[in-house]
């Protein structure tokens, strides 16, 4: 049960507040700017406690989300709603920015009245609640909307309408990650994981039943040998372990949990099918190697290497190489093999961007920072090199093996669906410590 | 917009309103109802334009139905009268053939919150519940609730409690999981929704159904359900099993709930459903949301879930290494869950990741890392005192100040490392610069005066600057310590307590440093035998050696806690050791709420200790540093976080 919502600027005024039930009065607001946005020390905890009241905040760039509730409520909901919110939010204008709300909040008043009534979670899909939010240029109904909102309220398939239709049937399909890593000076990998997501884009007529296939390490061994022989040797790897994955609301959990296949009927447009992440076999884009050495007290001299690991023929992109300095730091020079790179003082950092490198390569940088000799003790902290990068392949060796459509009502096969993939890997926090 | 200038933008927009072409113009209206609106949510006040509003509701249109309403909800209370009027076209809405159209009035009239207006209200609502779009069953089911809520002591109709009852059986998943809200509201005085074997069955059976929100609010409320039979149990038990590792945490947090309190009776079997959830559980840990993160760590931690099975995240410790980038909450409680699971096999290469963390930016991250290294301390001391004395070599303020009162802490319960930490202190005083540092080496020096052989010239330091001291807890350590070296040391020391006493007592405008000074002079005229009786009453038991495994505590201990905001409350009370004074004065009693300020006030809050400021008398503020309760008798001593404080005899 949520008492209210209000959203903050970074100032802390109020863009929005809706508040859904008697016990959370107006001083709310005000309580929770001036003792958490307004404090002077950093936040101590997403959740703040003032009067018995209990203030769950997000921020998204710039803006302060807070839900607040007199109750002793699960925290893990209340947060996954907040998150909820936002995706909602996104999906109606984009980036969650002050001018954004601001010219939305017509819309946002509206949402969130849907979404939350008496402050209990109603209807928090984005297909479904295009048909009750009349922003944005839906205007009085027809019969034939009022119909679809009724079969929509009753009916089992709450993502999607009836009646789509398409000239070209086409689908694509996204496959993001992220690669995280920590790994220690001497090279020895701390913690690696890969937090993935595929996405997929349906324009396809009617109520179509898909099913997407991967290279998911239960579903290769159940087959049998036989079935992945032909790709596997290329790839080096014929199948992933997933630790843990997370559907869209249409896939049919039941089927997923029997026979680990994935079954579906999509949205339409843009949507998130599944996340997922792993731990194992995680193929490391790039390895850092720093070297730093400290030449008296005022000098230092840094070189780092970073090895490409993967098929020469691919090319990773948007490469960048965070190296950071001393804060007395007074002059850096600079050799690199290929890119550019910068020591930019305001952010005590030495900035390496390489626009491409193909695979199997290696560049390094050197660098001589000289530093100002302080009286100050204190020793530098040594942050570690964080590094930036695209690469056109999944990381984790997912791969997508099929997605079938089948449409039996309408007379379109699945060899007439035109199906787009693509691959795309990219760094989350990937730090090497120095 | 501004918010001054408000009352002519009200003026401007009435003008608007009332012009006859505006109205005719359906884009302009709109148009003009949404600068309203705007204005509103700037702060301005709008109520004047009521009237107006309440005209503009009659219309076809629901794009400007539904401004108007927001409009209605938010001032409706100040003006009761006119919202009767509002009351008609709400109640023609209803008829609507458009279902969304009623299920907007119907919540509408609803929000209002008018208690004037129930009688108008009850009829819409109770056609709701029978309506044939599921939008408004969901809604009017709602209705009900917000309608006890506005008048609590009314008695809501039988009937309509039967029917909402009837409707735990609606086709709509969102109906059912309404009425189990409505009615756990309406029946708040008879402890809520009744919780039988059928209902049960057929809340299980249908929870696959609603959406997550829907399946946590079930699984919340079956808690109170006890199945029959052990059967039954089982039966129940297994059907869960799919949500325990569900992908959504909130899902998977709310079926272990339900597990652990199934299964209270059942400690194997809840052990092992903390066995299953471990992979989710560890998923939420690494979670990319941090406030996930730290929810799930908190629940980890706080929730005692390692106390009661040592060995669930032994062997991923690795997961608790914090990033560099992480917010110093989620660090903080992940060291907080890295002291946890230490174990013989991964003491070095935790130690060395802590060792880490000392010299990070954020200075309360550090300092946590240092006492948490105190903490795995009371198991490998020796690895430990190693690593603390390596940090003072860094001189630097704040991490000496923690070192000094993580070591301080640590000798009190491992009295075998007594030798190490004197050898480390020669040499802090001069970086040392917070009170609370100063304290704890001032404490240090009392009780192992005899070891440090430059106390009395540290002292003396101490002493010499007295006068310009600010903190009235350091004033008064002073006093004690000096007091005590005076004991084992009277030689060196004696000029230096004749010389503090005469300052505390002719000089010091404190009147509680000036007290304590009068005491230990009067104590001192008692004799040496009653002095030594009084100031080394409590020493820690030397018999104390290293902690060897932790008791394993039972899961019931925290079961009825999982799940709420309980775990994240806790969260602050054990890294937080800057308000204690020395080892004798811990009570570990938490603290009792870790709330801001007790009222929603918007003044900035100054956590002012009373015994800075405050002028008290003596007796009622000994030791008013640590915000204890004075015992005049000295308490029998009782191994090691006793519960007894001060070691004062009467005068």
């Amino acid at each position: 049960m949520i008492g209210g919502l209000f959203i903050y600027n970074h100032k802390g005024e109020v863009l929005i507040s809706r508040v859904y039930r008697d016990d959370i009065g107006r001083n709310a607001v005000d309580a929770f700017r001036v003792n958490v946005i307004h404090a002077r020390q950093q936040v101590r905890s997403p959740v703040t406690n003032i009067a018995r009241t209990s203030f769950f905040h997000v921020k998204r760039s710039n803006i302060w989300l807070a839900a607040v509730t007199k109750q002793n409520v699960n925290a893990t909901m209340v947060f996954e709603f907040l998150y909820k919110m936002c995706d909602v939010m996104s999906a109606y204008f984009g980036k969650i920015s002050e001018e954004n709300v601001k010219n939305n909040f017509v819309l946002i008043y509206e949402l969130l009245d849907e979404i939350l009534d008496f402050g209990y979670p109603q209807n928090s899909e984005t297909g479904a609640l295009k048909t009750f939010i009349t922003q944005q240029g839906i205007k009085s109904q027809t019969k034939e909307e009022q119909s679809q909102i009724t079969s929509q309220v009753t009916g089992q398939i709450g993502w999607r309408r009836e009646g789509i239709k398409y000239r070209r049937n086409e689908l694509f399909l996204d496959v993001l990650e992220s690669v995280n890593l920590l790994m220690s000076p001497q090279g020895q990998v701390l913690s690696a994981h890969v937090s993935g997501r595929v996405v997929m884009k349906s324009y396809l007529s009617g109520m179509p039943e898909c099913k997407f296939g991967m290279n998911d390490k239960i579903v290769i061994d159940k087959q049998g040998k036989g079935g992945s022989s032909e790709d596997g040797g290329k790839s080096g790897k014929q199948s992933i372990a997933i630790d843990d994955c997370t559907f869209h609301q249409c896939v049919r959990l039941s089927k997923f949990d029997s026979e680990r296949s994935i079954s579906f009927i999509p949205p339409d447009g843009d949507y998130e099918l599944m996340r997922y992440r792993t731990t194992k076999d995680i193929i490391l884009p790039f390895r850092v190697i720093p070297l730093v050495r400290e030449v008296g007290r005022t000098k230092l001299e840094v070189k780092v290497v970073i090895k490409s690991n993967f098929k020469s023929s691919l090319l990773a992109q948007k490469i960048e190489v965070r190296i950071p300095t001393p804060l007395n730091t007074s002059g850096v020079q600079l050799i690199c093999m290929k890119g550019k790179a910068k020591y930019k003082a305001s952010e005590n950092a030495i900035v390496w961007k390489i626009k491409r490198m193909a695979g199997m390569k290696e560049s390094q940088i050197s660098a001589e920072i000289e530093l100002l000799p302080t009286n100050d003790k204190k020793k530098w902290a040594r942050p570690p090199i964080s590094m930036n990068f695209e690469v056109p392949f999944a990381p984790s060796g997912l791969k997508v093996r099929y997605l079938k459509v089948f449409e039996p009502k309408l007379n379109y096969s699945d060899h007439d669906v035109i199906k787009w993939v693509r691959y795309i890997g990219r760094s989350g926090i990937y730090e090497t410590r120095c | 917009m501004p918010y001054l200038g408000g009352e002519d933008t009200v003026r401007e927009l009435r003008r608007a309103l009332s012009n006859p072409n505006v109205q005719s113009d359906q884009l302009r209206y709109r148009n003009t109802i949404l600068k309203v609106i705007r204005a509103m949510s700037q702060g301005v006040d709008v109520s004047g334009l009521f009237s107006d509003m309440v005209k503009a509701c009659a219309t076809v249109d629901i794009v400007q139905k539904k401004l108007v309403y927001v409009f209605l909800c938010s001032y409706a209370a100040l003006n009761p009268e006119l919202s009767l009027l509002v009351i008609n076209t709400l109640r023609k809405d209803c008829q609507d053939p458009n279902p969304m159209v009623r299920s907007l009035a119907l919540r509408n009239m609803t929000n209002l919150r008018l208690p004037s207006l129930m009688e108008y209200v009850e009829q819409p609502l109770t056609a709701g519940l029978r309506d044939r779009a599921a939008c408004v069953r969901r809604v009017a089911v709602l209705g009900w609730a917000k309608l006890h809520n506005l008048q609590p002591n009314s008695e809501i109709d039988a009937a309509v409690v039967n029917e909402l009852y009837s409707l735990l059986r609606d086709p709509d998943p969102v109906v059912m999981v309404n009425c189990l809200r409505a009615l756990e509201e309406i029946l708040k005085e008879e402890g809520g929704i009744a919780i039988n074997k059928p209902i049960t069955h057929h809340l299980l059976n249908r929870l696959k159904e609603s959406d997550v929100w829907g399946q946590c609010e079930v699984l919340r409320i079956l808690q109170r359900y006890r199945p029959q039979s052990e059967d039954e149990l089982f039966d129940i038990l297994s059907l869960l099993d799919a949500s325990l590792v569900s992908p959504h945490p909130q899902v998977m947090a709310a079926t272990l709930s339900l597990f652990l309190s199934l299964c209270s009776g059942l400690p194997a079997v809840s052990l092992a459903a903390l066995e299953r959830v471990r992979g989710p559980l560890l998923a939420a840990c690494g979670s990319v949301s941090r406030e996930l993160r730290f929810t799930a760590l908190c629940h980890i931690q706080v929730s005692l879930l390692l106390r009661s099975l040592p060995g669930l995240m032994g062997a991923h410790y690795k997961r608790f290494f914090c990033g560099y980038a992480e917010p110093a909450y989620i660090k903080q409680r992940k060291m907080q869950v890295l002291v946890e699971l230490v174990n013989d096999d991964n003491v070095t290469m935790l130690l060395d990741e802590l060792k880490g963390y000392c010299t990070d930016v954020n200075t309360d991250t550090a300092q946590a890392a240092i006492s948490a290294i105190g903490r795995i301390g009371r198991s490998y001391s020796d690895r430990c005192l190693e690593i603390l004395t390596g940090l003072l070599a860094l001189k630097q303020e704040h991490i000496t100040s923690a070192v000094v009162q993580t070591m301080r802490d640590l000798v009190w319960v491992c009295p075998q490392c007594s030798d190490t930490v004197c050898l480390a202190l020669e040499g802090c005083e001069e970086t040392l610069q917070d009170s609370q540092g100063r304290q704890a080496l001032l404490w240090l020096l009392g009780v192992y005066g005899e070891q440090v052989s430059s106390a009395p010239y540290t002292l003396e330091v101490f002493i010499d600057g007295v006068r310009s001291e600010v903190s009235l807890g350091v004033k008064m350590e002073l006093l004690t310590t000096t007091m005590r070296l005076f004991l084992c040391r009277p030689a060196e020391t004696q000029d230096m307590l004749g010389r503090l006493l005469h300052y505390c007592i002719e000089e010091e405008p404190d009147m509680c440093v000036r007290d304590q000074a009068l005491l230990y002079y009067r104590l001192l005229h008692c004799g040496i035998e009653e002095t030594q009786k009084v100031l080394q009453g409590r020493r820690s038991d030397p018999s104390l050696g290293v902690l060897i495994g932790r008791p394993s505590e039972p899961i019931s201990q925290w079961a009825c806690s999982f799940n709420t905001l309980e775990p994240l409350r806790q969260g602050t009370v054990e890294t937080d050791s800057t308000s204690r004074g020395s080892p004798e004065h811990v009570t570990f009693e938490p603290k009792p709420n870790t709330d801001l300020s007790d009222t929603l006030n918007c003044s900035q809050v100054e956590k002012v200790p009373s015994g800075e400021t405050g002028r008290t008398p003596f007796l009622a503020r000994i030791h008013t540093d640590t915000h204890k309760p004075l015992f005049l008798a000295s308490l029998p001593f009782s191994y090691p976080f006793n519960k007894c404080l001060c070691f004062y005899m009467p005068i």
